[in-house]
């Protein structure tokens, strides 16, 4: 496990690296200037925020139907570093919007919906921790995190209806990046992608010794009695 | 099926005979109406009024909570609620049960609230109340569904109160959406849009479904 830790380690400094400096070298954008460079940032933290809400109801879901409590511990971590990523999706989101747009903050569907997600996410954790009895707790988060996941279409749904000017640009195109900005947002979304993964399963992990620390304890605590 | 009709009478019956539920909603309701006129009194100028009709469904929401917070309050005594998980009966039921009382007390304290509103917001409603009544009820519709089921997970949590509108109001979005989109459409051009009541429509059956399914998960003994 060790090992396998280090190497992934490894990997993720290299990746790391070699993705500021694509970042470093890429061209400026003739109309942003540098604070385009966000882009090489932004969009994949929303990648990774997303897969870990959806990672978060999946898993409940699968621990609802099957009871196994492994999934309840991933579903966990992945909402706990989902709301990492998401949070800081939400401090350079703002920071690019200001540099291009001129303001910090608009109401346009993408940032609603994730702002809306991000609300939702950060109330389960808070429900996981007020609520007793770690088997409640985790029937309690997977219906929530699946009510949650359930509202990212119909937030969508219910925005767009309304038409509200759109200035979040929409999904890329193939293509529609500028010349030499293909590789460091490639990189990018790899190299958070792996950040993302490897923060999950350190976050899963702590959860486990967590519950073979509560099992064993249980265990020292009946022996005494007995 | 009868135990929807038992939960449904159940709770009619408890709340007909105390009353307490309806009396504090309603009055919250009233002071909530009260506090918005000072805090966002509505202009002279009628262009400028167009916030007007969100602010009744901030009264209807906060009045909403305030009564999902209340609605498994009488099976924490004597341990009710344990009682009703051992119910041998489809536990859906038994949500759709308590949904639908829930519904029934706020739409008539949106009522007594919706005229309230009227008066000091010198609104004439009279002309699209039936319409009104119906987008009211598709709000509280999805109000109850939701707030059924996240009422039964918030009662057994630490700091119950705060924990429900923590969890409730994020997923009423879409509801607040189409309703103040539809209550500001009947105010100033006087007809339903259909596109915001299919968004209450599709986010009421959204809620129900889900509720429905995930009730079995949340009722423990």
């Amino acid at each position: 496990m060790k090992r396998w830790k280090q190497a992934t380690a490894a990997t993720l400094a290299l990746l790391g690296t070699w993705w500021a400096w694509a970042v470093w070298n890429a061209p400026l954008d003739s109309v942003q200037g540098v604070i385009q460079k966000i882009l090489y940032v932004h969009p994949p933290l929303a990648f990774a925020a997303y897969a870990g809400f959806i990672g978060t109801a999946l898993a409940g879901a699968l621990f609802l139907a099957r009871g196994e409590e492994r999934l309840d511990r991933f579903a966990a971590a992945s909402a706990e570093v989902g709301v990492v990523f998401c949070t800081l999706m939400l401090v350079t989101g703002p920071i690019w919007a200001k540099g291009t747009w001129g303001k910090w903050w608009t109401w346009d569907p993408r940032l609603t919906v994730t702002l809306l997600l991000y609300l939702t996410y950060v109330a389960y954790l808070l429900l996981r921790g007020f609520t007793e009895g770690s088997e409640r707790a985790a029937r309690f988060a997977a219906v929530y995190g699946i009510l949650g996941a359930a509202l990212i279409p119909l937030n969508y749904y219910a925005i767009e209806l309304f038409g509200s000017r759109a200035l979040h640009p929409d999904n890329l195109q193939r293509g529609s990046l500028g010349e030499g900005m293909g590789l460091p947002f490639l990189l990018g979304v790899l190299a958070t992608l792996a950040a993302f993964a490897f923060l999950l399963v350190r976050r899963f992990e702590l959860g486990e010794l967590r519950a073979l620390r509560a099992e064993r304890l249980a265990h020292a605590a009946l022996r005494e009695d007995a | 099926m009868s135990a929807f009709w038992a939960v449904l009478w159940k709770d009619l019956a408890i709340e007909w005979r105390s009353r307490d539920r309806f009396a504090a909603m309603a009055v919250f309701a009233a002071l909530v109406v009260l506090v918005l006129y000072f805090a966002a009194p509505p202009s002279l100028d009628a262009a400028q009024n167009g916030h007007v009709p969100g602010l009744l469904w901030v009264a209807y929401l906060f009045a909403g909570v305030l009564g999902m917070n209340r609605a498994f309050a009488a099976e924490l005594e004597n341990d009710a609620l344990s009682a009703l998980a051992l119910a041998p009966v489809d536990r859906g039921f038994l949500f759709l049960g308590k949904a639908a009382a829930s519904f029934l007390i706020l739409l008539v304290v949106q009522a007594l609230a919706a005229v309230l509103f009227a008066l000091a917001f010198s609104l004439n409603l009279w002309p699209v109340a039936p319409q009104l009544a119906a987008v009211a009820a598709l709000g509280a519709l999805g109000i109850s569904c939701a707030g059924t089921l996240l009422a039964a997970i918030a009662v057994r949590t630490r700091y119950r109160e705060v924990m429900l509108p923590l969890l409730l109001l994020p997923l009423l979005v879409p509801v607040l959406l189409g309703a103040v989109r539809a209550t500001t459409a009947l105010l100033t051009i006087g007809s339903l849009p259909w596109p915001a009541v299919q968004l209450l429509i599709v986010a009421d059956g959204v809620y129900a479904i889900v509720s429905f399914l995930c009730f079995e998960y949340v009722l423990d003994e």
